[in-house]
């Protein structure tokens, strides 16, 4: 079940990193969209595998849920939603 | 690395590829067939003697499916083929429409359409492939498809793990084929062999698979979190090949579809032509993308948009096209394995093959670890009998789904030959994986084994029976009739060497029906090297 949620909570974070990366790099984040998909399938899967390490069952859950609110967080400094490159 | 932490390597490897496996042993089966999709389309045709051309072509299939069907003039696909051309057009209901396609042989002289009993053995293979078979009951989300993803992204983290625990004895384990006093080990060796040998195959494979299958889900996330509502009209425009039809309601009169072939072939001359989308059929705003391949390339797909005059718009090929296209085009040709002929096909074939080896032989080690870690138990007992039962029955049954595809048409069933291809292949699957939950798993898979090279030996010969040199006069039909004795040999050679295994060593107590606490615990080869490794 923990597997389960780590996968699941793992999505939306590689989307968010994904997003980061997009307003970090000097190009339009429209022109490399494919991309961005591949990446961030590659990193939810990176990602599954690391929260599924740790022994504890609480740890890797709550690491997920504060990553997933950090990377939220910066998405909002950016001017990536509704906006431009 | 420390013993604990490869003990949870292995324990997590195991459990991804446990609730992976068998999803993708029937993805890797199907999508080994799949790989000759093409091929399998003229297959399934039904041979009765040499038939007339229909008369017109595609140009007579055109102007009778969109005087006869409206849609069909807003967006059309036309599968060219000397023969017998094809169409696919979106026909609009009250609950929402469906995708519908039409032959110049439906059409007869007077041009009324009649409905010809047609196979759908390649479709179902493909289904089956990407996603279960499992029908998407017209919701937004194709579920069958979406979980494959979900499977293809568990399967991507099992690989890495499988890595991981791998990576420092790869070079010892490559050539550790070998048998060491019980079957398990055989099981353990070509478990690990296999992986090694096909792990870049299986990286592409989980890759691509997980982005087009959770395209959807992936790209709302996306929207809803990163880039908003913007993000649809994004996609759209990054990936159509030219913009909507905006219709100033000027008609035209269409070009001998074989003309606008040859303008696309005088823009690019060693393009091989797949299919052309029409949008906009006799409107002077519409437009033509003449879409194939350019031999050479790994992202081998080229579009040639045309005006209803002819007149070249738009070139989309290697070198001359944007960003997103050139990342697009892998993904697909890396996936299907048509970019670079036969021998990658035959290859992708193999590796195919051997994926749905891997997947067998993972779920069985993790049902005999499993059972010598805690102890006898019935969970483990019933994990590998249904494994047995499904990867039999998925075999199985997709050789008597091509049997009924053969053997129907010359029936006077020949109208329900589509629908029996799915439930001669539901049916086995379900008897068989019964079967398998209450027989002795070795005298379950000994007989299976025998029996699965034979229906995979009988549809040659059945198509041979019925439609005599037609079955390997016809390229396409040769190929198939090759690639379904090849997985026979190849069901052959695993009986031949589960035999001599089995003739060999004692077989683990799950596979005899015994699983009671009279047989002792053993530790898996891994745990025996720990503990070999730990300090007294």
């Amino acid at each position: 079940m923990r597997h389960f949620a780590g996968i699941l909570l793992s999505l939306p974070l590689a989307m968010m990193l994904m997003g980061l990366l997009a307003a970090a790099v000097p190009a339009p984040w429209q022109s490399w969209l494919v991309l961005q998909l591949v990446l961030g399938v590659v990193v939810w899967m990176l990602l599954s595998l690391l929260v599924a390490l740790p022994e504890k069952a609480w740890l890797p859950v709550t690491a997920l849920l504060v990553a997933n609110l950090a990377a939220w967080l910066a998405l909002q400094t950016t001017s990536l939603y509704g906006g431009g490159a | 690395m420390k013993p604990d932490r490869l003990r949870r390597y292995i324990d997590l490897h195991a459990w991804l590829g446990m609730v992976s496996g068998l999803a993708l042993f029937v993805a890797f089966f199907a999508g080994a067939i799949n790989v000759f999709h093409h091929e399998l389309h003229h297959w399934q045709e039904p041979y009765h003697g040499e038939e007339a051309v229909p008369p017109g072509g595609m140009d007579r299939l055109l102007t009778l499916v969109t005087n006869q069907h409206p849609d069909a003039r807003e967006r059309l696909f036309l599968l060219p083929d000397e023969h017998d051309p094809g169409v696919m057009w979106f026909e609009s209901g009250e609950e929402g429409g469906e995708w519908l396609t039409a032959h110049a042989s439906d059409f007869n002289e007077a041009g009324v359409r009649e409905e010809q009993p047609r196979s759908g053995l390649a479709d179902f293979i493909n289904q089956l492939h990407y996603q279960l078979a499992i029908p998407s009951g017209g919701l937004p989300v194709n579920i069958g498809m979406t979980l494959m993803g979900l499977i293809s992204v568990i399967y991507g983290a099992a690989l890495f793990s499988g890595l991981i625990i791998h990576w420092s004895k790869i070079r010892k384990e490559f050539f550790a084929l070998k048998h060491e006093g019980n079957l398990r080990r055989y099981w353990k060796n070509l478990h690990n062999v296999i992986g090694v040998i096909s792990f870049p195959f299986h990286l592409i494979m989980s890759v691509t698979g997980a982005a087009m299958g959770m395209f959807t889900v992936v790209a709302i996330l996306l929207g809803v979190l990163v880039f908003g509502p913007q993000l649809r009209a994004v996609i759209e425009e990054e990936t159509a090949v030219w913009p909507a039809v905006e219709s100033q309601d000027e008609s035209v009169a269409m070009a001998p579809m074989a003309d606008y072939l040859s303008a696309a072939r005088h823009e690019l001359p060693d393009m091989r032509i797949d299919w052309v989308e029409i949008r906009g059929y006799g409107d002077a705003a519409g437009w033509l993308d003449v879409a194939g391949s350019l031999p050479g390339y790994i992202g081998h797909h080229v579009h040639v948009v045309l005006d209803p005059t002819m007149a070249p718009l738009k070139v989309i090929e290697p070198g001359a096209r944007s960003f997103n296209f050139d990342a697009l085009s892998p993904v697909y040709a890396l996936h299907f394995g048509d970019y670079g002929g036969l021998g990658v096909k035959l290859l992708y074939f193999a590796m195919g093959l051997l994926g749905s080896l891997l997947f067998v032989s993972g779920n069985i080690l993790w049902c005999e670890r499993r059972s010598d870690r805690i102890g006898p138990g019935r969970s483990s007992a019933f994990l590998l009998r249904l494994t047995l039962g499904l990867c039999f029955g998925v075999v199985i049954g997709i050789a008597f789904s091509f049997l009924a595809s053969k053997v129907l048409p010359h029936t006077p069933w020949a109208a329900l030959v589509a629908t029996a291809e799915r439930v001669v292949f539901a049916a086995i699957l379900l008897v068989l994986t019964v079967w398998s939950l209450r027989a002795s798993p070795l005298r379950f898979s000994g007989l299976m084994t025998r029996l699965a090279p034979l229906t995979y030996l009988a549809v040659p010969a059945v198509q041979i029976g019925l439609e005599g040199s037609h079955a390997w006069r016809e390229p396409d039909n040769l190929l198939i009739n090759l690639v379904l004795l090849a997985v026979a040999g190849s069901l052959w050679v695993v009986r031949r060497q589960f035999r001599k295994r089995v003739r060999q060593a004692e077989p683990h107590p799950l596979w005899v029906g015994k699983v009671s606490q009279e047989h002792p615990k053993h530790l898996t080869e891994t745990e025996i090297d720990n503990a070999a490794s730990l300090p007294d």
